[in-house]
């Protein structure tokens, strides 16, 4: 079967958690004005730390955000999942919880990087540290990786496809492009996709700071002055949909998912290889039916490690040719930072926006471009630019990549 | 102190597949069948090994971590300002 006779895809709701807004509208606002989410964390400890940043979602009050009492008894991690899939499901215009019945051609995959791992951290503390007792009864409930997805599940009555995904940093790319498969293979008509992550804990930044990977100063993708990538955390949730179902009952569309690919490096834990990441672009774009060309905007993983935004770079170079330097990528993770699992998720929704509004998001805190980042990284400040089809790059640790492109509504 | 070297390049052979019979302290650490992730395990190690906390970042090259001599006084100096 051709790309032709299978179901088109569309975009009808988006839902966004991140250190620089909640709500795709504040989330957007502060992209174009290019304001930073990273700062001193609030929620652990950091005296004893050496990396003494991350981009935390400051002041999260579950309770104030309106979230429903099982939402209330679980993980930041899911509740943030709730918060960016409410938004979703409202701006979509879809009548949840869906009525018995309706749910079983609908999808919730809402993957996590770790899940619920400050609950675990907490509960070790209270078992080795304070020798409690007991741990506290939810604690399993709250850390499973799949709790996000059956929450929401719960949430909106959701019975068809419900677990999580688990690729690193590439977990929402991977979660938008399963749904977004089942869709066009006929398996379900819509369905939530992307992912959450609230991460941010003392043991887990020990473990970053292990790996030696972090900056102490900020995330400077591309740049000459970059020193390594910061932790962030937060959500980016899509409502997918077969694009004649949302035709028929008058929605909003969005954005369209064009194409989707996905590779294994099958070679290194760290470091990325160009076969991997070029191939999952290429991928995406046969899947897309678009050439390089038709490409008006790359947002990038762009980590801000040495390897990543060198390998990124030569890889945009393979695929695109001589069009990669009038191509303008920007990573903006150098404003919401390092949201792991969530970051394609999160990174989805500033692709939707700026086609929305024919805006380059900038790469902020750029200084000079590093040693063979020779791209147009829209240095510092956003553009406006006209903007129709978009690539977002998702690569993680094992060598897991995953890249979208997503397009226009069709007319 | 005259330990600190020795105990380095035990670390360095234990984390290398092949090590090689000796290692001499004017080494560049670039020249060991050393990846990213193996130095950062054996930053660890050292630390562990030194009760000692080394500020090394991967995506920075430093002259600390040129030649396993400069580990080597590297270590030393934090050992020492440890003890003081």
């Amino acid at each position: 079967m051709t790309n032709n006779t299978k179901r088109r895809v569309v975009v009808t709701g988006m839902g966004v958690v991140s250190s620089i807004g909640t709500g795709a509208d504040d989330f957007w606002s502060a992209i174009k004005s290019g304001k930073c989410g990273i700062s001193e964390p609030t929620i652990y400890p950091i005296e004893d730390l050496q990396i003494k940043i991350a981009g935390e979602v400051k002041d999260f009050d579950p309770k104030a955000a309106g979230l429903s009492k099982q939402f209330l008894m679980a993980d930041r991690y899911s509740q943030f999942a709730g918060i960016a899939a409410r938004e979703a499901v409202k701006q979509s215009g879809i009548e949840m919880p869906l009525k018995p019945g309706e749910g079983a051609r609908c999808a919730a995959i809402v993957g996590s990087g770790i899940g619920g791992i400050s609950t675990m951290e907490d509960s070790y503390r209270g078992l080795f540290e304070l020798k409690k007792r007991a741990t506290h009864p939810l604690t399993l409930l709250k850390t499973i990786g799949s709790s996000a997805p059956a929450h929401v599940s719960i949430e909106y009555g959701i019975t068809g496809p419900c677990f999580g995904v688990v690729s690193a940093c590439s977990t929402a790319t991977h979660s938008i492009g399963l749904v977004y498969n089942m869709i066009r293979e006929g398996m379900i008509d819509f369905g939530l996709g992307g992912a959450a992550e609230a991460s941010l804990a003392w043991g887990t930044t020990r473990a970053w700071q292990g790996m030696r990977v972090l900056s102490p100063n900020g995330l400077f993708p591309f740049s000459k002055h970059r020193n390594g990538t910061v932790l962030a955390e937060g959500a980016g949730i899509l409502m997918l949909e077969d694009y004649e179902r949302a035709k028929e009952r008058g929605a909003n569309i969005l954005a369209e998912i064009k194409g989707f690919g996905m590779t294994a490096d099958a070679a290194d834990m760290v470091n990325p290889s160009i076969d991997g990441t070029a191939g999952a672009m290429e991928l995406a774009l046969q899947d897309a039916d678009v050439s390089p060309t038709d490409i008006d905007y790359i947002n990038a993983h762009g980590t801000a490690t040495m390897v990543n935004d060198v390998n990124e770079t030569r890889s945009i170079k393979r695929v695109f040719g001589d069009s990669a330097k009038d191509t303008p990528v920007s990573s903006t993770k150098s404003m919401h930072g390092h949201a792991l699992g969530a970051g394609g998720g999160i990174e989805a929704v500033a692709c939707i926006k700026a086609m929305e509004e024919n805006f380059l998001p900038p790469t902020i805190g750029f200084d000079e471009p590093g040693d063979e980042c020779d791209l147009d990284y829209i240095p510092n400040e956003g553009r406006s630019a006209d903007i129709n089809y978009v690539m977002s790059n998702s690569f993680a640790f094992g060598g897991l990549n995953a890249v979208l492109v997503f397009g226009p509504a069709p007319a | 102190m005259e330990d600190v070297a020795p105990k380095i390049i035990e670390i360095l052979k234990k984390n290398m597949k092949e090590p090689p019979e000796t290692i001499p302290l004017e080494t560049p650490l670039s020249d060991l069948d050393i990846e990213s992730l193996d130095l950062a395990v054996i930053v660890f190690d050292i630390e562990d090994t030194f009760g000692i906390e080394i500020p090394y970042n991967a995506n920075e090259e430093v002259e600390d971590f040129k030649t396993v001599g400069s580990v080597v006084d590297k270590v030393k100096e934090l050992v020492a300002a440890n003890n003081a």
